[in-house]
């Protein structure tokens, strides 16, 4: 680190500043040092072992044969795909678009509504997994309320659950975790300044164009950003889906969470359950990657 | 002259007429679901189908408000989660100073790999921090499991922290310090104060993770009357796989009720929910 | 137009204050009281008694908590309460765990992995015991049964429940189930077929079904558990029940090896399918609900939508006083009888057995008091007393024998009465993902993806990949 200063920039004056500048680290490392970094080490090891938490002793090494016997798999790859779908459709589109949709609502409209509507956006976040689980079983299922919603508008009705799961546990998920994108996009559009979007208004733009080249470009780096953590928090979402199908039927909504869980703890092949673990890790790093080079461009630009 | 402005008048008020049934909607839309909740809760015959009770009841209300069954498990769960909360929120406001304010070589990947431990299913590594906690003894007790709660919330708490202080310019903190003031005390009486709707949301983000864990208690925890709530969910499954609906009901609506209040309290002193004073910025 | 700290550095930091303001003693100071608070924490924290399980002198016993039933949390305190009077001393200290099943499991086997964690005694179910056993988690008991006379009292199929392929018993189980056909009298009067049904084979069982489509509409006929919802529910009481009357099993105890291409575990499957072609079977949407294993007994035999259902001796424990679906009405409406096998030969009757039993971990470090503890749980008087509150089977004779078990709930005498004939799972080590590849199979049946020959065939491309060389083929197939 260099500084401006008026003491003799020795080299232990410098290293004595770096570490105290970093010493507010300090707590937050030891913890992840402590807590996370040997057992995710382990997992490393361990991902190339045949270890079952019961039905054999021992672990064996097998070098690469878990993540062969992954991606050789057409279970897996079924896994890969459903995650995928999952992640698009709850996280970077549904969450995404009625977050930023109701981000942009809450600009106007009358107060006690806003106040209501953030309430409940907000109740549905802080609802358990497990418990919001039960609540769409119930709501999708073939006497459900979505159901009966349906056939007020004459629409063909049928068990959700059963026929289309993925879209089923997509549309919980959406249901869950949009308030985060909602207060992230409330937050960032507070900051955009309004004589901008007044001016453009007297210079004749319509809402929607308004919107379009105006104020989203104004908060493409929180766009960015939070698509980015709420893809990371999507592709680990284990306990919804669980309550909710337990991964089928004929494990049609089954991720790869679920299909990890499913083979470390219900068959205990801890090995190979870890090796998959560490798939969904690399997944979430490539997407990190490419929205970090998203941001980065953001940078260049400005 | 006046024709335009009553033009403009009446087209905003158009406007802001369909902002509101488009949020009324919107509400309408996440409020059905909850119906399961509210009816089976009452039900004494609840199934998994949204029935109308019959009979209206609050015997699944009654059967579960005991010690052991509710008020022990929310108890631990709230020194659980708050403790955990705690821990989190502390650790990263600290590492969030100098992540946001200085430069440093390794500043770059320890953000990435910090992001990258976002990702990670927690559940994969239970079983080898089950082996460490045995070794330290740590096993079976709440120091332990609200550490250890605390460090998995860490990473993206970090984040989020660090985006929410990247808003709070360095020209107000160096006001501060040219009246004598030093870097913590311009952390705490500038930085944190400017960023509380941000520090507001990582709390209650974290909180509601932590409430609805059930695995690192599940595993870390051994005496039952340590237990914290998500764990308690289970008393609601019998042999046979057998489950009492109506008093699962009941249960999560209570169970839900802290994270709903601790909400509440802080978005009053958010003092309108989103007048956000710092920017989430990449 | 950022205002990002961030944006505004150069390669210089502006943003550190000139050192005369950094007062480095306040960080210092503030982190060495950070230092210490950890250290201390940490002490307090290992000081304040990790999750040991106390010493010889205290005897953990683990066991599973299942809802909220007080059951055998009563049950055991009295047990508790017995033991530590006739052995001063020692404390018997009771650690239920309340979980589903697989965390309860997963649980069991961590705390097993360590010795000091490791409980003393441990409720093992006959699914898991085996795999237990190969990890090496639990002791052999045989020196101990040698010298026990009430040993004998055991059914020999029972003795079998806990023995590993090595020979050995690892466990003395405190009861069972049985499964059998559950029928709604009134429906039958109504089609016309007898109240006391006795089906011989499983033409009679199909002729019943078909009556009650035909003669009372709007009742789902039968019920047989099939595909990955109910997860074992389907394998147990429904597709093993079928395949273990056609005369082939699942595994040959004789080689060691997993049976493929039978003939009999194609006419299960056929068996399955001409349930659902005909309409005599409940929806697929139905059947591979998770939750269906809850409905049936809790809302579709109770509101008389399900005529006939293959399931557990413990189904009434929902209808009886504090059960999840009380239903009084329940001992003049439903009839039970055995399920027959394929062509009524053999036996004539087929059940299936699981059931749980009381075993000592390797590395428990009081196992001579567990012991002493596991033979006043596996006595006359405390079997008994646990068949009667809990609805269990009993595995001992004179206990089947006792009449006040037969007064206990209507049921008791008929289901016990099939533990003669009833089989325990090959519950060995890959038998929880055998079993996955049976409910697959019954799955493709019951949503037509599949033949009974194709789902056949492609379990046993399975089970080749899943037990490698312990597979045979099935003789005379």
């Amino acid at each position: 680190m260099t500084v401006a200063t008026t003491q003799p920039p020795g080299t232990a004056a410098r290293l004595r500043r770096g570490l105290l500048q970093g010493l507010p680290l300090g707590p937050a490392v030891v913890l992840l040092g402590v807590f996370l970094v040997g057992p995710i080490l382990y997992c490393l090891y361990s991902a190339f072992t045949d270890m079952a938490l019961t039905g054999a002793a021992g672990a064996h090494f097998v070098g690469l044969d878990n993540f062969r016997k992954a991606f050789s798999s057409p279970e897996f790859q079924q896994s890969l795909v459903y995650t995928l779908i999952f992640t698009l459709v709850s996280a970077v589109i549904g969450q995404n678009l009625l977050g930023m949709l109701l981000a942009l609502l809450m600009r106007s409209g009358t107060s006690w509504i806003r106040a209501a509507v953030s309430a409940i956006v907000i109740g549905a976040w802080v609802m358990p997994e497990v418990v919001a689980g039960y609540l769409w079983s119930a709501f999708l299922g073939d006497d459900g309320s979505f159901n009966k919603i349906l056939g007020v508008f004459s629409l063909p009705s049928q068990d959700w659950l059963f026929s289309i799961p993925i879209l089923a546990v997509s549309l919980a998920n959406i249901w869950r975790g949009t308030a985060f994108s909602m207060l992230v996009y409330s937050a960032a559009l507070s900051e955009v300044p309004k004589e901008i979007e007044e001016s453009a208004t007297v210079d004749g733009a319509g809402t929607l164009q308004r919107l379009w080249s105006v104020t989203l470009p104004m908060i493409r780096r929180s766009i960015t950003t939070n698509l980015m953590l709420i893809t990371l928090q999507t592709l680990s979402v284990f306990g919804l889906i669980w309550t909710m199908t337990r991964g089928g039927p004929s494990n049609k909504s089954q991720t790869l969470p679920l299909f990890a869980y499913q083979q470390a703890f219900q068959l205990s092949q801890l090995g190979y359950g870890t090796a998959l673990a560490l798939v969904l890790l690399a997944i979430g790093g490539v997407f990190s990657l490419v929205y970090l080079r998203a941001l980065r461009l953001e940078d260049g630009r400005r | 002259m006046s024709n335009s402005l009553i033009n403009g008048g009446s087209r905003r008020h158009l406007h802001k007429v369909a902002v509101d049934v488009a949020l009324l909607v919107v509400a309408a839309g996440f409020v059905v679901p909850l119906l399961w909740l509210l009816l089976a809760a009452f039900d004494a015959r609840a199934g998994v189908s949204v029935a109308w009770p019959h009979p209206w009841t609050l015997d699944n209300f009654a059967s579960i408000l005991t010690y052991e069954t509710t008020y022990r498990p929310m108890l631990n769960g709230a020194i659980l989660c708050g403790g955990g909360t705690l821990v989190t929120v502390f650790a990263s406001v600290l590492a969030a100073y100098p992540l946001s304010r200085y430069h440093f070589r390794a500043k770059r990947p320890f953000l990435l790999t910090i992001l990258f431990a976002t990702g990670l299913p927690i559940t994969a590594i239970m079983v080898p921090v089950y082996g460490l906690f045995v070794q330290v003894n740590l096993i079976n007790t709440l120091t332990g499991t609200i550490l250890f709660m605390a460090t998995t919330a860490l990473p993206i708490s970090i984040w989020l922290t660090k985006n929410f202080m990247d808003g709070v310019p360095v020209e107000l903190e160096q006001a501060a310090w040219t009246d004598g003031a030093s870097t913590m005390q311009g952390l705490r009486s500038i930085v944190l104060p400017l960023m509380w709707p941000g520090l507001s949301v990582v709390t209650i983000y974290t909180f509601i993770g932590l409430w609805g864990n059930f695995f690192v208690p599940f595993v870390l925890l051994s005496s039952n009357d340590r237990l914290p709530a998500s764990v308690s969910i289970y008393t609601f499954f019998g042999q046979y796989g057998q489950v009492v609906y109506g008093q699962l009901a009941a249960y999560s609506m209570l169970y839900s009720l802290p994270a709903v209040l601790l909400y509440l309290v802080l978005s009053r002193r958010l003092g309108g929910a989103f007048s956000f004073g710092g920017a989430v910025k990449g | 137009m950022s205002r990002t700290a961030r944006n505004h550095h150069p390669a210089a930091a502006p943003g550190v204050p000139p050192p005369h303001r950094v007062s480095p003693h306040r960080l210092v100071r503030a982190a060495v009281a950070l230092a210490a608070a950890g250290l201390l924490s940490a002490a307090v924290a290992g000081c304040s008694g990790g999750g040991g399980n106390g010493g010889s002198d205290t005897l953990t016993v683990t066991y599973q908590q299942f809802g909220d039933s007080k059951v055998q949390a009563n049950f055991l305190k009295s047990v508790k309460t017995e033991f530590e009077k006739a052995h001063k001393g020692i404390t018997v200290d009771l650690q239920p765990i309340s979980a589903s099943e697989d965390d309860y499991y997963t649980k069991l086997q961590l705390q097993m992995r360590s010795p000091q964690t490791s409980p003393d005694l441990v409720y093992e179910d006959t699914f898991l015991i085996n795999s237990d056993i190969e990890a090496g988690y639990l002791r052999p008991l045989d020196d101990h049964l040698k010298s026990w006379a009430d040993w004998d009292q055991f059914q020999p199929a029972a003795k079998k429940a806990a023995q590993a392929l090595d020979g050995k018993t690892y466990g003395v189980p405190d009861g069972t189930d049985t499964r059998a056909l559950w029928y709604n009298k009134k429906l039958f009067a109504k089609a016309g077929l007898p109240t006391d049904w006795q089906p011989k084979t499983w033409d009679d069982v199909l002729a019943a079904a078909r009556a009650i489509k035909s003669k009372v509409p709007g009742v789902t006929p039968m019920n047989v558990y099939a595909g990955t919802g109910v997860g074992e529910a389907a394998t147990m009481q429904g597709f093993e029940m079928l395949l273990y009357g056609t005369g082939d099993t699942l595994y040959d105890p004789e080689t060691k090896k997993w049976v493929v291409g039978s003939q009999g575990f194609t006419d299960a499957l056929t068996f399955l399918k001409t349930l659902q072609d005909e309409g005599l079977a409940p929806s697929a949407k139905d059947q591979l609900a998770p939750t269906w294993s809850n409905t049936i007994p809790q809302q579709a035999l109770p509101k008389g939508k399900v005529a006939i259902a293959l399931d557990g001796s413990w189904v009434s424990l929902n209808w009886q006083k504090g059960g999840a679906a009380e239903w009084p009405e329940w001992t003049s409406t439903m009839g039970t009888t055995a399920m027959p096998t394929q062509d009524g030969s053999g036996n004539g009757k087929v059940s299936l057995s699981g059931g749980w039993t009381w075993a000592i971990p390797k590395n428990s470090d009081n196992s001579s008091a567990a012991w002493d503890l596991m033979k006043m749980l596996g006595d006359k008087k405390h079997e008994l007393a646990w068949a009667t509150q809990n609805v269990q089977i009993p595995v001992r004779k004179d206990v089947a024998a006792d009449p006040s078990y037969a007064k206990a709930n209507p049921t008791n005498e008929f289901f016990a009465s099939l533990v003669p004939i009833t089989d325990y799972r090959p519950a060995y080590s890959v038998y929880p993902r055998i079993s996955q590849e049976i409910q697959a199979a019954t799955e493709s049946i019951v949503t037509g993806n599949a033949s009974p020959e194709e789902a056949a065939k492609q379990y046993d491309e399975q089970v080749k990949g899943i037990a490698g060389d312990d597979v045979t083929s099935a003789s005379g197939s």
